[in-house]
């Protein structure tokens, strides 16, 4: 394989990853919506994780060296789990409003 | 590039006899999006979770039928993308060494979790289709 294809490549694979990092973005994004439907504040918060993982997942475009890599996984990984133990509180504690059903 | 003496986050313990070299970046950024994968899903599972308690109007006559489904989905969403984070450390730990990719037990995990939740849904709707 020719030095430009490879390079070819390993650019695609990382314009790849830095989509997948968008879609982890816009999931965070989705989980902050359904929050925002009973508790507006809480939810805004989680929405506003959307841009810095949008951010993170720029950064991964650029051959960021592996300890960074660590760092940034290492980063999901601890809000996702911030994410669900705030859900839990959230659907423990929180009042549902329920969407309307016709009777 | 090799990096022999370099130990790794994940095992600093260790004692470093083989030697290690940086992968194809292409592995590293595979590896990566596995990794990402797995969280989206996590996350899809504690917004499926949240939307099931919050959302959800209740099961007539099983009051805490919306949590038994509800807070298993969010629980499995932090147990996966710790998980998922493990395997993302132990993947790029093997890809250094050469050595072939561990066994994941992702997917075994969210199969067997999901058809505990379809069974238990099942059993919360006939409960609240007989009272």
């Amino acid at each position: 394989m020719s030095e430009g294809a490879a390079d070819e490549d390993s650019g695609l694979a990382a314009e790849r990853t830095a989509l997948a990092w968008t879609r982890t973005a816009l999931s965070f994004g989705a989980v902050g919506g359904v929050i925002a439907r009973t508790h507006a504040i809480i939810g805004v918060i989680v929405i506003g994780i959307a841009p810095v993982i949008w951010q993170l997942g720029r950064l991964a475009a650029g051959r960021a060296p592996p300890d960074q890599t660590t760092r940034r996984t290492r980063l999901i990984t601890a809000t996702i789990l911030l994410v669900a133990v705030i859900a839990l509180i959230v659907a423990s504690f929180g009042k549902a409003t329920p969407l309307r059903v016709s009777e | 590039m090799l990096r022999g003496d370099r130990g790794t986050v994940w095992d600093s313990g260790r004692v470093e006899s083989q030697q290690e070299s940086e992968p194809d970046v292409r592995f590293t950024f595979a590896n990566e999006r596995t990794f990402l994968a797995w969280s989206r899903t996590a996350l899809a599972l504690i917004v499926a979770g949240l939307g099931v308690v919050q959302l959800f109007p209740p099961f007539p006559g099983v009051p805490w039928g919306r949590h038994v489904v509800g807070v298993p989905l969010i629980v499995l969403g932090a147990v996966i993308a710790v998980v998922a984070y493990g395997e993302w450390g132990r993947n790029q730990h093997a890809l250094r060494r050469g050595d072939p990719l561990p066994r994941s037990v992702l997917p075994t995990t969210l199969a067997v979790v999901i058809a505990i939740m379809a069974v238990l849904s099942a059993v919360v709707l006939l409960l609240s289709a007989v009272r």
